[in-house]
């Protein structure tokens, strides 16, 4: 039996979401599909909290169910101490969330006209609404916008006008599922700064992401799920310590010195993971081992003969860590 | 209170006719499709000798046509709309009960169809130089007043069904002209069988029709009329109490099946 407290933003336990599908015409059979498995997890007030995992690993489920736009099939969740299930209402008056991608929007309206409708639908008086909806038109670098149909936006235009529908009755629990999807890095970056700024206001943030160096940069702590479950949860720093003490060495290389590379490499122990990445005319080459002295030593002379351009060894990565998670199965 | 309750109708009055009737579909379906058909029913009635069709089931019934087609389109097309542009999510997700939003773009709804009745009526008076003589204008208007609140209801029990599956969209299209057919828009009531008769008169835009028939003929606010406005009422509302029950279901249904967004 879970006991709630309400220091806790999110508080699920044993949490399971079901699928259930008809198929056929004549002969109807119905198909279930277990997107979330047993997921137990809680988020502090305050607190930045990422979701990763590969497509299909349950993240979305997983949001919307905490958002009350799903029922989960068992299992409870409690958002600042309340049973989602009894007091969906009151709830939704909390939380903000926004789904990624170009929808949620009606192209034939303005920014303001979208803005005001949603707040409409969240009951703000309309001096509020009116300021608002310009304080966050200013935020999210749209004020000059405002009056231009959403259908003209960018990608990264409606992924900003988004968040600003997401904070218009300012709650106090946001989720954000892939915000920065199909945003250019410059907004994408925009982005980031923006959400940090939400979290110094002392909102509480469940981000989802594809994006390792994102979910690196802005996380408290970081859930990994996959096939419906978590396997790694923690800081983004105990992550990358916890995980591996290998070393990862980075080199770039033409494409005729390419053979030589390999020959080199051919000599390292079995258990190094090799990866070649090509860029145009130049080859990456990420080696993940336990011997970088070994490593370093076999791959010096080529170097020095320009055999290779560049060679460093370079920190753990979220990505990193992520990749062994998923390939490897719970930390 | 009751002021949050009238900013978010006309809110959502404002959007709906923004998003879904300023449309060149929607205007030929409202007003373009309704003329026609009066035109085409006042020519047909005039190429078989008569020289005075008859006003109620030429004119009115394109009209009624014209307010029907619309409100089974843009009452399931809306659901379908949002769900589609992912903003069904956003509106249920909001502390505003969908039901709300429904209610309210079923109401524009309706009266941007009322166009179709200007429309079809517009071809009579202006094409055909149709006098509205004799008719009961006090009986004309109670009845159209309730034959609205018959729409209305059966619009929210519609967009009620979209919401609950994505694949009921097609049923309710193929609702359109079986109900047509059913509520005798374009010919009395009387003409159909006895079986269908009792099959239409579960819909109270049966009712509220056949009262404004009669009122454009000229009947008095006798007995059988006011008997037909209090059936009209009274299905109406069983619709209504069938749309709330159903809202409540579906609010459950949706969250557990998944069919908020679109495929």
């Amino acid at each position: 039996m879970l006991i709630p407290t309400t220091d806790r933003a999110i508080e699920t336990h044993s949490l399971v979401k079901t699928f259930h599908t008809k198929h056929g015409f004549l002969t109807r059979t119905t198909r279930s599909t277990e997107a979330v498995r047993g997921i137990t997890f809680h988020v502090n007030k305050g607190e930045l909290f990422g979701l990763l995992g590969p497509n299909g690993a349950g993240k979305t489920t997983t949001v919307k169910m905490l958002s009350t736009l799903l029922v989960p099939t068992s299992g409870s969740i409690y958002i600042f101490g309340q049973d989602i299930l009894q007091h969906t209402r009151e709830i939704r008056k909390r939380i903000g969330f926004t789904f990624g991608g170009a929808h949620g929007l009606y192209g034939r309206l303005t920014a303001i006209e979208n803005l005001r409708y949603f707040a409409e639908l969240y009951a703000l008086p309309p001096r509020e609404t009116h300021m608002r909806i310009t304080g966050l038109l200013e935020l999210v670098g749209l004020r000059d916008r405002g009056n231009d149909r959403v259908e003209t936006y960018s990608s990264g235009m409606q992924q900003r006008l988004h968040l600003a529908r997401v904070l218009l009755h300012d709650p106090e629990l946001i989720f954000l599922d892939e915000p920065t999807v199909g945003i250019d890095p410059v907004g994408a970056r925009e982005l980031r700064s923006t959400i940090k700024q939400l979290k110094n206001q002392g909102k509480t943030i469940l981000l989802t992401t594809h994006y390792m160096a994102e979910a690196d940069e802005l996380c408290d702590r970081i859930a990994i799920i996959n096939q419906g479950q978590i396997i790694a949860m923690d800081s983004p720093a105990s992550l990358k310590t916890k995980l591996t003490s290998d070393a990862f060495i980075e080199l770039k290389t033409s494409s005729e010195n390419l053979p030589t590379v390999k020959n080199v490499l051919a000599q390292l122990d079995p258990d190094s993971e090799i990866t070649y990445n090509q860029r145009a005319f130049v080859w990456e080459v990420n080696i993940r081992t336990r011997q970088p002295g070994v490593v370093m030593e076999l791959l010096a002379p080529l170097l020095s003969s320009n055999l290779i351009q560049t060679l460093g060894v370079r920190n753990q990565t979220m990505e990193d860590v992520y990749v062994s998670i998923i390939q490897n199965g719970a930390a | 209170m009751i002021g949050n309750f009238f900013r978010l109708g006309i809110r959502q009055m404002n959007v709906q006719l923004r998003m879904r009737v300023l449309s060149l579909w929607s205007l030929t379906l409202f007003f373009t499709q309704p003329a026609l058909f009066s035109a085409i029913g006042m020519l047909l009635a005039r190429a078989v000798g008569n020289t005075r069709p008859d006003l109620v089931y030429t004119v009115l019934g394109a009209g009624i046509m014209g307010m029907w087609s619309g409100l089974v389109f843009t009452s399931t097309y809306d659901i379908r709309a949002d769900r589609r542009e992912g903003t069904l999510e956003l509106i249920v997700g909001s502390p505003t009960p969908l039901r709300r939003v429904v209610g309210f773009r079923s109401l524009l709804n309706i009266l941007a169809g009322s166009t179709s009745m200007l429309a079809a009526v517009a071809a009579a008076l202006f094409i055909f130089d149709y006098s509205f003589s004799g008719i009961n204008i006090p009986g004309v208007v109670i009845s159209f007043s309730l034959l609205l609140p018959a729409l209305w209801c059966m619009g929210i029990f519609l967009a009620n069904m979209l919401a609950w599956s994505r694949l009921s969209g097609t049923f309710v299209d193929l609702l359109e002209m079986p109900i047509a057919l059913l509520c005798g828009f374009m010919y009395p009531i009387s003409v159909l069988p006895a079986w269908m008769q009792q099959i239409s008169a579960v819909f109270p835009i049966r009712w509220g029709l056949e009262a404004l028939q009669d009122a454009l003929k000229g009947s008095l606010i006798d007995s059988v009329l006011l008997h037909k406005w209090l059936i009209a009422l009274g299905v109406s509302f069983v619709y209504y109490l069938l749309a709330r029950w159903f809202d409540r279901k579906l609010h459950d249904h949706i969250r557990i099946t998944g069919e908020l967004h679109s495929i």
